[in-house]
């Protein structure tokens, strides 16, 4: 078998580099040969990008989106672990809640977009309530997942070590667990950021998902809306980018039994 | 014959049945051939929403597949002004009932159209909630109230009626809503107001918890909101088919302005067959009173355009002083003067 080398440390960067200055020369010409007088250019959409910018409307409904995910995507995690480790726990009890839980969680929380507004009004508590939905079940079921699959003799040898049921969760079990549980974090950040996207679109008036519908409606200004897509994707990465960091961390890292 | 072979020959049987009812029934075939004729015979596609802004395009459609010439065109339902913005700007459909601002807005931005005619005066209406705390316009202070674009005539006319109360713009928080939200969202207390075109004010009224603080004309006399644009492609190349559009609009206008009958048929079928609206809703908007939206006269006038343009500029959703020739075209709506209304009545079932 052959094996991967290991990349440079300049290739390292420099390939994806490369990767999107071909997406952007293909999109370049793509509108340049097509002759369409609809769908911007990367040159357009970079001075539509200055423009949002300028209007000092970029920052704030960055700032806002973040706020959104970071307020519904928290409660997620501090609701939803410990949950899920309670559930995991006691395996009688998961029997009885989860099947309610499988119900719930298939529903997309677009859907509940409409009881959202009917519970919470147009406003801040209608879109992280979405994003709380959003990222509630990934985070459960991740937690669930990851306790149950802690191998019995952990758990044996914390008993013989004489830990109480407390302890011997918050030593061994979840210790073992996170890898799972941070896997399941981290698929949620990114269902939280997708949510919070189309959230903002119909329950509130600011983020980057109005600032999507704003552009939009503002006549043909299609430059605007795919700076704005721009903004959600590159904001996307930079969160997973940070995330990953987390789970590279020596005290997550050693609970990756087949990591090597 | 086996048993089984039976059975399949009876679930083959059942799905061919259920697909020849669905094709007869569900699909309209008009539409699904159209985009495989020849260009030259292909019929325009006019978008349309579900307000009585735009009833003529609809009756126009309903009336002439009676007459001896048959349908002028295929008309399309949407449910709001950007989704129909861009099917235009696409040339996914060749004309388009907009409202009057938004077409000076794509003007200005490059979108190769025309303003034609208009679709009907009067028939928008601010309102509130029955028994909620605005009782006049000068409670509207810090109130949301819902609009149907940045670029529509509703928005220009709260601002003429801030101007007269003496509440500054920034008073007023507007929110952009698809039309067939608005009533909802007002029940549900998500806004406070709410100023759109009819049936949507009937609705409110109809459904008990709305109440209509003033109707357009008390602010703007002669008052227009949407209009019939269509691509400067399709008047150069064909002129004819514009202008049997522009006449079918302009006799349904008519047709509708001649008599109460004639409103209670059009509330009838339009509600039935194309706004997927109770026919009873509809007639309250037409017939409560008559002239709560008119449909003559239509013809694109300067001076209504010049206002338009000019509270675009103030209110700050136009860069661009616009002439009334760069963006209208009047030789229909000039020919098309001396039109007749149709002669239809919905018993005879057929037009001329």
């Amino acid at each position: 078998m052959s094996e991967l080398k290991s990349p440079r440390v300049w290739e390292k960067s420099f390939w994806p580099i490369a990767a999107a200055a071909l997406l952007l020369c293909v999109w370049h010409f793509a509108v340049e040969w097509t002759g369409t007088k609809v769908f911007p250019s990367p040159l357009s959409v970079e001075k539509g990008i200055f423009e949002l910018a300028h209007k000092h409307v970029l920052w704030a409904d960055v700032a806002d989106s973040l706020r959104r995910v970071a307020i519904g995507y928290g409660a997620a995690v501090v609701i939803g672990v410990p949950l899920g480790l309670c559930l995991g726990w006691f395996p009688a009890v998961n029997q009885v809640v989860n099947p309610l839980l499988q119900i719930l969680r298939p529903i997309s929380p677009i859907a509940w977009i409409p009881v959202a507004i009917i519970f919470f009004g147009i406003g801040d508590p209608a879109a992280i309530f979405l994003v709380f939905l959003g990222s509630f079940f990934p985070i459960v079921v991740a937690a669930v997942g990851g306790v149950s699959s802690v191998p019995l003799i952990f758990r044996r040898a914390g008993c013989n070590f004489g830990l109480s049921n407390f302890q011997l969760l918050r030593k061994i079990v979840f210790p073992a667990a996170l890898p799972q549980i941070l896997i399941g974090l981290r698929i949620a950040l990114g269902i939280a950021w997708l949510v919070v996207v189309a959230g903002e679109m119909i329950a509130v008036d600011s983020g980057l998902g109005y600032l999507v519908i704003d552009s939009r409606n503002s006549g043909k200004r299609y430059d605007l809306v795919v700076a704005a897509m721009l903004m959600i994707g590159v904001i996307g990465l930079i969160l997973d980018v940070a995330f990953r960091r987390i789970e590279k961390l020596k005290t997550v890292r050693w609970g990756f039994r087949n990591a090597t | 014959m086996q048993l089984r072979t039976k059975a399949m020959l009876l679930v083959v049987a059942w799905l061919v049945l259920i697909s020849a009812l669905h094709s007869y029934l569900n699909v309209n075939w008009a539409a699904v051939l159209n985009d495989y004729r020849p260009i030259e015979k292909r019929k325009i596609i006019v978008a349309y929403l579900p307000v009585t802004c735009q009833l003529t395009c609809p009756v126009t459609d309903y009336i002439s597949r009676y007459s001896t010439s048959g349908e002028e065109f295929l008309p399309r339902m949407f449910q709001g002004f950007p989704e129909m913005k861009e099917a235009l700007i696409s040339n996914r459909v060749q004309a388009a009932f907009i409202v009057a601002p938004m077409a000076l807005a794509l003007k200005a931005q490059g979108v190769p159209i025309k303003v034609v005619y208009l679709g009907h005066r009067y028939g928008s209406a601010v309102v509130v909630r029955k028994d909620g705390p605005i009782k006049t316009f000068a409670d509207m202070r810090g109130k949301t109230i819902a609009i149907p674009s940045r670029f529509s005539d509703e928005r220009l006319l709260l601002f003429r009626a801030m101007k007269v109360w003496g509440i500054n713009p920034n008073e007023i928080k507007m929110r952009e809503m698809a039309p067939p939200d608005v009533s909802g969202a007002l029940a549900a207390h998500a806004i406070d107001a709410f100023v759109m075109g009819e049936p949507f004010p009937s609705q409110a009224e109809m459904g008990g918890f709305g109440r209509v603080l003033f109707q357009a004309r008390e602010y703007w006399p002669d008052y227009m909101s949407c209009i019939l644009v269509v691509r400067q492609d399709l008047i150069d190349r064909r002129p004819d088919i514009v202008q049997v559009l522009v006449d079918g609009i302009a006799r349904s206008g008519l047709w509708l302005d001649t008599s109460k009958p004639h409103r209670e048929q059009a509330a009838d079928f339009v509600g039935r067959f194309y706004y997927n609206q109770k026919p009873a809703l509809l007639r309250w908007a037409l017939t409560k009173p008559l002239d709560r939206v008119t449909y003559s006269p239509l013809a694109p006038r300067k001076a209504d355009f010049d206002l338009v343009r000019d509270m675009m500029i103030e209110t700050g959703v136009l860069n661009k002083k616009l002439e009334f020739s760069e963006y209208t075209d009047t030789r229909f709506s000039d020919k098309s003067s001396i039109e007749t209304p149709w002669r239809y009545e919905a018993a005879t079932g057929s037009a001329q």
